[in-house]
């Protein structure tokens, strides 16, 4: 397979407690987002941090991993929605670490049973590169379930 | 304390045809943001992918490491610019990170720069959360 190969890069002036910067999608273009230690680790205040990036990187996998897993056991997804909540906690003699990622899927799968999705969603969280990575040093939950038509 | 930080992705379709859509995030600082298969895994056409926002988290939890780790030795930076760059291989995983980082700081030499770079790189969160990737890089310097 081939190799895939994306960027981002980020501009910070100043000291972490007072300076700033800007993330920004170099392979995309798609986006350019202030963030601050202060939105980090205290209220967002409509910036983005990394574990927020993580989060979206975590939902945005799963959910790929999913619906090709349901597409596998013959009975593809019409509609997912997933949920990713990430958090970051200061652990005794550790500093600040990245502790848990927790799933949370919705989806709409003609065909499907309680159980098939289960196995589904933990054949995809086998899957997801970002799970396996995470998996190594925090603890990563999914829950799924299946929702109705709209 | 614990931050909590969360992300809503929704998806319409199989794998390769169908469109996801990031939301929102619960900041509200990005989204609705497209992904597709085909943009994470050939050319990106201007959406983003989880590769592209794990680098995006990697190059940003550096960088404010970078800039405590400098503060903390009396050589605050006036500007960091790094960028991260995240390898897939479908089927294998996430193989690889580069981090590339240029410092303008006043006070501090070379070797005490690199230093402080590779501390920050050993020690940031992200890194710590990524450790399992099998070849994180850094090429650090004064700019």
């Amino acid at each position: 397979m081939p190799r895939i190969v994306r960027e981002a890069e980020i501009a910070w002036e100043g000291t972490t407690a007072r300076g700033s910067g800007v993330v920004s999608a170099v392979s995309s273009g798609s986006f350019a987002l202030p963030t601050t230690l202060a939105s980090r680790v205290a209220d967002p205040e409509g910036k983005t941090s990394p574990e927020e990036l993580l989060a979206a990187a975590h939902a945005s996998c799963f959910v790929t991993s999913l619906g090709s897993e349901l597409a596998r056991a013959g009975t593809p997804p019409e509609r997912m929605v997933v949920h990713c909540t990430v958090t970051m906690d200061e652990v005794e003699g550790a500093g600040h670490r990245i502790v848990a990622s927790a799933i949370s899927a919705r989806a709409v799968v003609p065909g499907a049973d309680p159980e098939s999705l289960a196995a589904a969603a933990a054949a995809a969280d086998e899957g997801c590169p970002f799970s396996a990575l995470v998996k190594a040093s925090a603890t990563v939950t999914v829950e799924a379930r299946l929702a109705d038509g709209d | 304390m614990a931050t909590e930080r969360t992300a809503h992705v929704s998806w319409r379709g199989s794998l390769i045809e169908g469109e996801g859509k990031i939301e929102s995030v619960g900041s509200g600082a990005f989204g609705p943001l497209d992904v597709t298969w085909a943009s994470r895994a050939e050319e990106p056409a201007g959406r983003t992918s989880p590769e592209e926002l794990i680098a995006a988290a990697h190059a940003a939890c550096f960088s404010m490491a970078l800039s405590s780790g400098l503060a903390k030795e009396g050589t605050p930076p006036e500007k960091l610019e790094t960028s991260a760059t995240v390898t897939f291989v479908p089927g294998t995983g996430i193989t690889a990170v580069a981090l590339r980082v240029r410092g303008t700081v006043p006070g501090i030499d070379e070797a005490g720069f690199v230093e402080l770079a590779e501390a920050a790189k050993a020690g940031c969160p992200v890194s710590k959360a990524l450790a399992a990737v099998p070849e994180i890089t850094l090429d650090a310097a004064l700019a």
